[in-house]
């Protein structure tokens, strides 16, 4: 009955037998299983969010097509925000409003973590398999990723066990403290999922909210990938630099750069702008939940780190940033 | 024994000596109540304001009738600045979250705020530029691919 069940799951999914017991691999298996999922899943559900404090219902939706992938999420709480994303576009909905349009710039290879990020993660974090449980009334099987070092956070994961697909995460600090996590509470895998907010992408262009932002999508092919002449020289272990382009970020303003740096696990963004007179409004550290934020000015110039790692890490890495150019 | 309470609290015992008679006189109740006294006619004897016939027994009552409070760790004094949150006030998903807590094994789970958090004050709505710098990053976090469209939680959270 069961197996009849779980055939009748993966023929819905559409996934290789293969992959179909992620645990007979390896933690690299078991990392690429899950990008797959997250990426060849239909499924839509609730999933709760909390931080501190502070706990956040949303309803997430994401349907892979023939056209790509559609992803749809939005808050249920008070102050409605709504997230759009249609392969490389993402919309941001306030109340309604279209609030932002983001374009991803150079399209990523398929799968995103390569062999070379798996092995820096097992530098840097003790991978450990966890229990087995459920979650959302789904067979999950869990593992940690541990740091060997207070500058970033310990994740524990759990996946569907036949998918793959992340069904609940949790941040931990040092001490072991959960600074965020994230769990569905109701979820279907496959099956009948509502669409019809696909075709409200579809109709997006001819939505003059659209031309909110149009400088962001003018300029996106301007991108170009180079070395900037700028240096971080205090990065964790193990951070290595994914990539550094020249990009457009706010209106009518000149170019950002921005750096990536990534552990195979964490990313690290560090943006470095001409300081205006509008940009230093935020000085210091900012956060929310396992993101931190941090401002600098170095001369005439704004470094923004942001990352999703502890707040001395951004610290630590916004302090050792220079210019190394003429 | 009456000596020896004496002793004890004139600061006269030595701390191994002291810690075998606190061991002793917790069997004996009488003791208990000379102990009592002796301090009673030392506090009288120092003139206070305010005598406690049974301060030993009233403390242990107050202490049974304080509520405890559950309060998440104030994070003010870690200089963060929030970004503007909608405090949720469900008492559905506190329950949820209780639950949540108790799956991530034996990790401490964070306490369940059973009164609002006291950070209302020091919330300061994000500026509209943390979110271009967060969605920004977010595009190339290697955290996204495994979270996919979940990873923007931070982006559409409540502002």
């Amino acid at each position: 009955m069961k197996a009849g069940y779980l055939v009748l799951l993966l023929v819905q999914l559409g996934v290789a037998p293969a992959l179909a017991d992620p645990i007979q691999g390896n933690e690299a298996d078991w990392l690429k299983t899950m990008v797959f999922a997250a990426h060849q899943t239909d499924y839509s559900g609730v999933f709760v969010y909390q931080s501190g404090g502070r706990v956040e219902m949303s309803r997430i939706t994401h349907i892979s097509d023939e056209n790509g992938e559609h992803e749809h999420l939005e808050s249920l709480g008070g102050g409605k925000r709504e997230l759009i994303r249609n392969n490389d576009q993402v919309w941001l909905y306030s109340d309604g409003h279209k609030v932002k349009v983001e374009r991803r710039q150079i399209k990523r290879a398929f799968p995103a973590l390569l062999p070379e990020q798996i092995s820096t993660l097992k530098e840097n974090y003790l991978i450990k398999r966890e229990e087995e449980g459920e979650v959302a009334g789904y067979h999950v099987h869990s593992v940690t990723f541990q740091p060997k070092d207070n500058l970033r956070y310990t994740r524990k994961m759990w996946a569907h066990y036949d998918s793959g697909l992340l069904l609940k995460a949790a941040v931990m600090d040092d001490r072991g403290y959960i600074i965020e996590q994230y769990a569905f509470m109701q979820l279907n895998i496959g099956g009948d999922i509502d669409r019809k907010w696909i075709s409200q992408i579809r109709s997006a262009p001819a939505d003059p909210a659209q031309q909110v932002q149009p400088s962001h999508l003018a300029k996106a092919g301007q991108l170009q990938t180079e070395s900037s002449g700028w240096q971080v020289d205090e990065l964790p272990t193990g951070f290595r630099k994914i990539l550094e382009m020249r990009r457009p970020f706010h209106e009518n303003r000149e170019p950002v750069i921005h750096m990536v740096f990534s552990d195979g696990l964490a990313g690290i963004s560090v943006f470095i702008e001409k300081a205006s007179d509008s940009t230093h409004r935020n000085p210091g550290l900012a956060g929310q939940g396992a993101v931190h934020v941090y401002n600098r000015i170095i001369g005439d110039s704004l470094v923004t780190v942001v990352g999703e790692v502890p707040a001395r890490t951004v610290i630590q890495v916004a302090e050792s940033v220079r210019y190394a150019g003429q | 024994m009456k000596q020896d309470i004496s002793a004890l609290m004139d600061g006269e015992m030595y701390e191994d000596q002291a810690d075998v008679f606190l061991d002793r006189i917790k069997h004996h109740p009488e003791a208990q109540q000379d102990w009592e006294s002796y301090h009673l006619i030392g506090d009288a004897l120092r003139q206070p304001d305010h005598l406690c016939k049974s301060f030993r027994k009233t403390f242990h009552e107050r202490l049974q009738a304080e509520p405890v409070v559950f309060a998440p760790h104030s994070r003010t004094s870690q200089r963060i600045r929030n970004f503007a949150l909608s405090a949720v006030a469900s008492v559905m998903a506190l329950a949820l979250v209780a639950w949540l807590s108790l799956q991530v094994g034996n990790q401490p789970a964070p306490q369940v705020a059973a009164i609002p958090q006291d950070n209302t004050a020091a919330v300061r709505p994000a500026a509209a530029q943390t979110d271009d710098y967060l969605m920004a990053h977010q595009e190339f976090s290697p955290s996204a691919e495994v979270h996919g469209a979940a990873s923007y939680i931070h982006a559409v959270a409540g502002k």
